[in-house]
């Protein structure tokens, strides 16, 4: 009888097995379920957690800032108490989603040197330093010495190498929403150079305070108040009534190594990561760049050897910003994609920023290891109804190539594809 | 405030830091260290009773303590002066 690894082999698209990457574990945490299984049904089902947020700092008086929060029982079962007070949200996060991405991919297989942590964000724990600002004002002899580790975004990489005895490499990257993506596309460059053998990327939990909520909404990027008595209605992406994103809180950890790793250790991989693109628009303003992402999208096919017409589903940034979703949509037409599926992740999760893209990455393969394509929340009256919208419910379809897209504040433009793990 | 009252404010925030301290029988002759608390956790500990005891002392005058006794007795000291 055939080696049962050796039988999967034919289906494995590697033209080279030590160039290609794959995804070998993934770890999800949001407002609409913990782990990947109830994040799946969630996205399947088009399940929301949108309220007016209730988190300690994250209203002012008479603010209703409208949002996705992961209920605190999560961290409260899974983490040991001395955890629970010393980390920050975000770094509870990351050791949530750190795990379940580690367990699954096996890494205590891996010598520590040779395993790296990359986290996608910075500045990211705005609530967190409110909250310790007003409880010591006219106190600051009395500020926690953990101050000093906790305020600093790269305190994530401390609590989760020495939680899991990372020694390879760990630091943050930062790229405003395209964080996530980014720090998946450093992990994905970090192993193909050969720094590590396996490379985690966490996108962070941006944990957003009263003050980002209103500067995003003074300048317009956040939805309004127009939705305050109807919060589940307020986070509709690529509609024509949306106004603006909304918030969701949401963490994910991806682990990428090499197709040959995977197969010496005999796990099958969950997708190709067959290429990326990275792209600065040399604009700090936030408002996005039909060039800068038709560029992106271009590289990103050109380096997978993809064709247009290949790409049969697309998960786009689609934050619900009018500007933002309408240069998005016009970019990846005029790219040759219309012919694709597309829905909208951040319509169920809301706009987790600095975790979106490793997320929304997650949410690719799930869909794509299910075969079926989640819903769009709200998507009533599509800002153009030409393209294939998966809109009021799942559809069936096996995903062969997919295309990821995130921007980000900055001029930040970033694109991956993902293949499914079998011969084209 | 008595030596006894400000000993269990010590070891309030010893069990805040290190939560599986808790119901230990803490001796005064017993270092932070030993109990499994690292320098950061030490050094919350005393931030966090300089707190419960509202004493605004720099942290020098705190050094020179080896055990949660001698800890007990300087912010004893401290508290009274």
């Amino acid at each position: 009888m055939a080696h049962p690894i050796l039988v999967n082999l034919s289906n494995y698209y590697m033209p080279n097995p030590l160039r290609e990457l794959v995804i070998t574990g993934m770890g999800v945490l949001s407002a609409v379920g913990m782990g990947k299984e109830e994040f799946s049904s969630a996205l399947m089902e088009g399940r929301h957690a949108f309220r007016t947020m209730q988190r300690p700092g994250r209203q002012e008086a008479g603010s209703c800032y409208i949002g996705a929060e992961i209920p605190d029982v999560y961290f409260e079962q899974a983490l040991p108490k001395r955890i629970q007070r010393s980390a920050t949200l975000s770094s509870k996060a990351a050791l949530l989603t750190l795990q379940e991405a580690w367990k699954e991919a096996r890494l205590q297989e891996f010598p520590s040197e040779e395993i790296g942590l990359i986290v996608g964000g910075s500045n990211i724990q705005q609530r967190e330093m409110i909250e310790i600002h007003n409880q010591y004002a006219g106190r600051i002899p009395f500020v926690p010495p953990t101050y000093s580790l906790s305020f600093m975004d790269s305190d994530i990489c401390g609590f989760c190498t020495e939680k899991f005895g990372i020694q390879g490499l760990a630091y943050t990257v930062g790229g405003a929403s395209a964080s996530g993506q980014l720090a998946v596309i450093q992990a994905a460059e970090a192993v193909l150079s050969g720094q590590v053998s396996c490379c985690i990327a966490i996108g962070a939990l941006m944990d957003l305070s009263y003050w980002e909520c209103q500067a995003f909404r003074s300048l317009g990027a956040m939805g309004s108040e127009r939705y305050a008595e109807f919060p589940a209605q307020a986070c509709r992406p690529f509609d024509r009534q949306s106004d603006g994103f909304i918030y969701g809180e949401a963490c994910a950890a991806v682990v990428i190594e090499s197709a040959s790793s995977a197969l010496a250790r005999g796990i099958e991989p969950y997708a190709y990561v067959r290429s990326w693109a990275l792209g600065i628009d040399a604009n700090r303003n936030p408002n996005p760049s039909y060039e800068g992402e038709k560029k992106v999208i271009s590289q990103a096919l050109s380096k997978a050897k993809l064709l247009p017409r290949d790409i049969d589903y697309i998960n786009p940034h689609g934050s619900g910003s009018v500007l933002g979703d309408l240069t998005e949509l016009r970019a990846l037409r005029d790219s040759g994609l219309s012919h694709a599926y597309i829905n909208a992740t951040k319509s169920i999760t809301g706009h987790s920023l600095t975790a979106a893209g490793a997320m929304e990455i997650i949410a690719t393969i799930l869909q794509m290891k299910y075969s079926w394509l989640h819903p769009t929340r709200n998507l009533e009256d599509p800002v153009d109804d030409t393209w294939k919208w998966i809109q009021q419910s799942a559809k069936t379809h096996d995903i062969q190539h997919a295309l990821c897209l995130s921007m980000g504040f900055g001029g930040m433009n970033t694109a991956v594809c993902l293949s499914r793990n079998q011969k084209i | 405030m008595s030596r006894e009252e400000i000993w269990h404010i010590v070891i309030q925030q010893v069990i805040e830091v290190i939560p599986e301290l808790e119901g230990y029988s803490f001796r005064p002759s017993e270092k932070l260290a030993d109990l499994g608390a690292n320098s950061m956790d030490r050094a919350e500990i005393v931030a966090l009773a300089l707190e419960a005891l509202e004493l605004r002392i720099p942290r020098i005058e705190l050094f020179g303590a080896s055990n949660i006794g001698e800890l007990v007795e300087l912010l004893y000291a401290k508290s009274i002066a």
